[in-house]
């Protein structure tokens, strides 16, 4: 099956930079990931959202890029929540423990309306 | 009859079968002869955020120039004789179901100052192209190490990535003072041997970056699980634990 690099469009919603990722999470995912939280980064957002919706493959190496971003947002002091994961990728957030730094939502309508709490 | 509604499918991701199933505690499921158990059995596994030093991600690769083998054959190797490939010294006790996602491995290796150090590792992920290993608490450090191969500019490309913090604050002195350095010739050792054994003998590129400098002093209290510190006490206390078992006799 041919590989379905990653898509990630950054748009502002609610005050907070979310990134909607398309395609596979892998080692070839690591340029479209930086550039997207570059731009999300640029107006200086308190959180930035990894929406997951269109995520359908995700490798080690995927995952360590998203640790590479955490590491990122907290030198900057910026929360980094995700939303949108399928149980399978909870699951792989759970194992990696990841969802131990990260809040992990159902859905955009949720993790917004978390983020917009003080 | 009634019309049945067809349903949607429900298709597992391709990667499910690559990954290991989340499991609260590390079971080992066999000791092999010479290997200890004491820093694995009810550790939780931990990742690189857990730790309590600077993260490091540290990239060894080298280059399988003029060999005719593929990504895919370069895994199933280094899987199927990963041990071998170590340097001397450190021993790695495969699971009896090889290197397959959710098995734990024990490893008996040393410290700087030659303490010896019982520890192990859950295998957290492997296809076909790559594997990735993640430590328990206790370990030197908290995190995974991603064994890959690939082709670039018409080689294949054998890489160990490992992204990593000292587990404690004791690990993290230990680190500074020849830990990194020791780790960097294990892992470039083990790459030297996986490339003489496909017959190649290029130089094993290395690319040292820390991604998070601060450490995380909340996480201090690691130091309970030091898997250095308990496999000294365990070696220093057989001599008791020998007298009693001969007693109960």
């Amino acid at each position: 099956m041919p590989a379905k690099y990653l898509e990630a469009e950054v748009r502002r919603e609610a005050g907070v930079a979310v990134i909607e990722l398309r395609g596979e999470i892998d080692a070839f995912a690591e340029e479209a990931l930086a550039a997207a939280y570059e731009e999300a980064e640029a107006e200086n957002p308190e959180t930035v959202l990894l929406d997951f919706e269109g995520v359908d493959y995700i490798n080690s190496t995927g995952i360590a890029l998203i640790v590479g971003l955490l590491a990122k947002a907290r030198a900057a002091k910026k929360r980094l929540v995700a939303c949108n994961l399928s149980a399978h990728y909870v699951e792989i957030f759970n194992i990696t423990r990841l969802s131990d730094f990260m809040g992990v939502y159902p859905d955009r309508v949720s993790a917004l309306s978390e983020a917009s709490t003080p | 009859m009634t019309e049945r509604t067809p349903q949607p499918e429900q298709k597992e991701p391709r990667d499910a079968a690559y990954w290991a199933r989340y499991a609260e505690t590390l079971k080992v499921s066999g000791v092999a002869e010479g290997a200890t158990n004491i820093n694995v059995e009810g550790r939780r596994a931990v990742g690189p955020l857990q730790g309590f030093g600077k993260m490091w991600q540290k990239t060894y690769r080298v280059r399988l120039g003029g060999v005719a083998v593929s990504p895919a054959e370069v895994i199933q190797t280094w899987k199927d004789n990963y041990k071998d490939f170590w340097p001397e010294g450190n021993v790695f006790y495969a699971p009896l179901a090889g290197i397959t996602p959710g098995e734990v491995a024990l490893i008996s290796g040393s410290l700087p100052g030659g303490v010896k150090l019982s520890t192990g590792v859950m295998v957290l992920y492997a296809d076909e192209e790559s594997f990735t290993l993640m430590t328990p608490q206790g370990h030197p450090f908290s995190g995974w190490i991603t064994f890959s191969s690939f082709e670039e500019d018409g080689a294949t490309i054998a890489q160990a990535q490992v992204l990593m913090r000292a587990n404690d604050p004791l690990y993290e002195v230990g680190l500074r003072m020849g830990g990194h350095k020791m780790e960097d010739e294990m892992w470039q050792e083990t790459l030297r041997n996986l490339a003489a054994h496909f017959g190649a003998r290029e130089p094993v590129e290395t690319n040292l970056v820390c991604v998070d400098p601060k450490l995380q002093w909340r996480h201090y209290r690691n130091v309970w699980h030091n898997a250095g510190i308990r496999s000294a006490l365990h070696m220093v206390t057989a001599p008791l634990r020998w007298r009693s078992a001969r007693k109960r006799r």
